[in-house]
């Protein structure tokens, strides 16, 4: 009961769609993410940048639940989904889910349904009715420069238009916060820039979103916060121009010289 | 015994044969489901003694586990040998083969990529719903192959039951050729299992090439 009042008050203040605090984890031995706070404001993109390794994508997929976390506190709209690495209740878990998609680097579309169905399945999963589900992936399709692939399957389609029925799917449940996890590193060159650029619309569309990515002058223009990893800590953060114009910390100088190579 | 009268005498066992053919299918096809799960359950002892039990069924000779099912209960409890030997033929056949096929489903379910799970989970799928809808419509396409090996199979192996006396068209034509001293009834044989096996392959065909419409 008290908690409950307690939950409500903070997410009466809550401008936070979701907030992390000293998050950790581990495999095995191996700290992955150590005492990682950050919270993402509505309207917000936040780009994560770092070596592989850095713990970048240990972290969105922490808060998305793929990967649980050690200890800390994971808070969706002020309200605790994880405090003190002690995990709410499944049905708990499931409301907070729809709060957020997740893009993944290799899109894991459902290969034995068409576009359309990928996309408008979930919805209909959460009660949805069937023509309004349609509806809706019709429109995200049409959105996302698909219209006339609805009836095509997954392999038939190139890499880049892939990642954009994955971010239609992601879409259609309404998401508040879309999480991206190096969304064009398992594209050709070439078909980078398409992704990127529904991903800039969105952001346009005041869309909230968490970028892990390597795409540099993206990141840059894009974000309104840049977050550098390494190391399972967060080295650097600020604005993107701080943060690629001016940074402090000598890490940071040093994984952009090389970017810039 | 002219050659038209062993085929029509043995084509009256061809139902019997059907009938372990299709009875066996019908119960091990979803038996090797419920085998597969259990043998990848994640609780030690389950999938320790579904391994096991695998390996016994695997490891001995489907013959003897005939005779073991149709005569074993008159050994062990002194109870009447079943007056329909289908019964103990059909029970017989079907574990052995839900074993194989139990084999067959664990590699399927295991060659689907992670990244189908996890799409699901995020995208609230439940762990029933991401099962039947994602995970084993792709599943019966890549085993396909398999089972269809499994299937081709079987059809030879009905023949076994010759050895519990089930009057099945092999055991027919194997009397024929005892009493005739004739190899004939053999030839008769291996022509039926012949083109019954060029219908299971004809159907399987159409099967895979359903499943053809995506990678």
């Amino acid at each position: 009961m008290e908690e409950n009042r307690k939950n409500t008050a903070e997410a009466a203040k809550a401008s936070s769609i979701l907030e992390i605090r000293s998050l950790q984890k581990s495999f095995g031995e191996h700290s992955v993410l150590k005492d990682i706070s950050l919270s993402v404001d509505r309207g917000n993109v936040i780009s994560i940048i770092g070596p592989s390794g850095s713990g970048k994508s240990t972290l969105l997929r922490c808060a998305s639940f793929l990967e649980t976390a050690d200890g800390g506190d994971i808070l969706y709209d002020g309200q605790y989904a994880v405090r003190d690495g002690a995990y709410a209740s499944r049905a708990e878990l499931n409301r907070f889910r729809t709060r957020f998609g997740l893009v993944f680097q290799n899109f894991n579309l459902f290969p034995h349904y068409s576009v359309l169905r990928n996309v408008s399945e979930p919805a209909i999963i959460h009660g949805e009715n069937k023509e309004n589900a349609r509806d809706r992936a019709r429109e995200l399709l049409k959105k996302m420069g698909l219209d006339g692939k609805e009836n095509a399957y997954p392999f038939q389609l190139s890499g880049g238009q892939q990642q954009r029925v994955a971010i239609a799917r992601a879409l259609a449940l309404n998401p508040e916060v879309l999480y991206f996890d190096e969304p064009t590193s398992a594209l050709d060159p070439e078909l980078t820039g398409e992704v990127l650029k529904v991903i800039r619309q969105l952001a346009e569309d005041k869309m909230t979103m968490v970028v892990v990515t390597h795409e540099m002058p993206f990141a840059r223009a894009v974000s309104n916060h840049v977050i550098f990893m390494d190391g399972g800590v967060i080295v650097e953060e600020g604005h993107p121009e701080a943060v690629f114009g001016s940074p402090v910390q000598e890490r940071t100088k040093q994984f952009l010289r090389n970017y810039q190579q | 015994m002219s050659l038209m009268t062993m085929i029509i005498k043995m084509s009256e066992g061809l139902s019997k044969t059907c009938a372990i053919f299709f009875l066996t299918l019908l119960f091990s096809l979803p038996l090797g489901m419920i085998v597969a799960l259990l043998r990848m359950s994640k609780v030690k002892i389950v999938s320790a003694v579904t391994r096991f039990i695998i390996t016994v069924l695997r490891g001995t000779p489907l013959m003897l586990q005939l005779l073991a099912v149709t005569y074993g209960p008159y050994y062990l409890f002194g109870a009447n040998v079943a007056r329909n030997k289908l019964i103990p033929v059909v029970i017989a056949f079907s574990i052995n083969y839900a074993a194989y096929f139990a084999e067959i489903y664990r590699g399927g379910i295991e060659s689907i990529p992670v990244g189908q799970y996890e799409a699901a989970e995020v995208l609230g799928y439940t762990k029933v719903q991401t099962f039947m809808r994602i995970i084993l419509p792709q599943v019966i396409k890549r085993i396909m192959p398999s089972v269809t090996n499994e299937v081709v199979t079987l059809v030879k192996d009905t023949s076994m039951a010759f050895t519990v006396s089930y009057q099945e068209m092999f055991t027919i034509g194997k009397q024929i050729a005892n009493s005739q001293t004739s190899f004939m009834p053999f030839l008769v044989a291996g022509a039926f299992y012949y083109i019954f096996n060029v219908i299971v392959d004809w159907v399987m065909g159409r099967i895979e090439k359903r499943l053809d419409y995506y990678r």
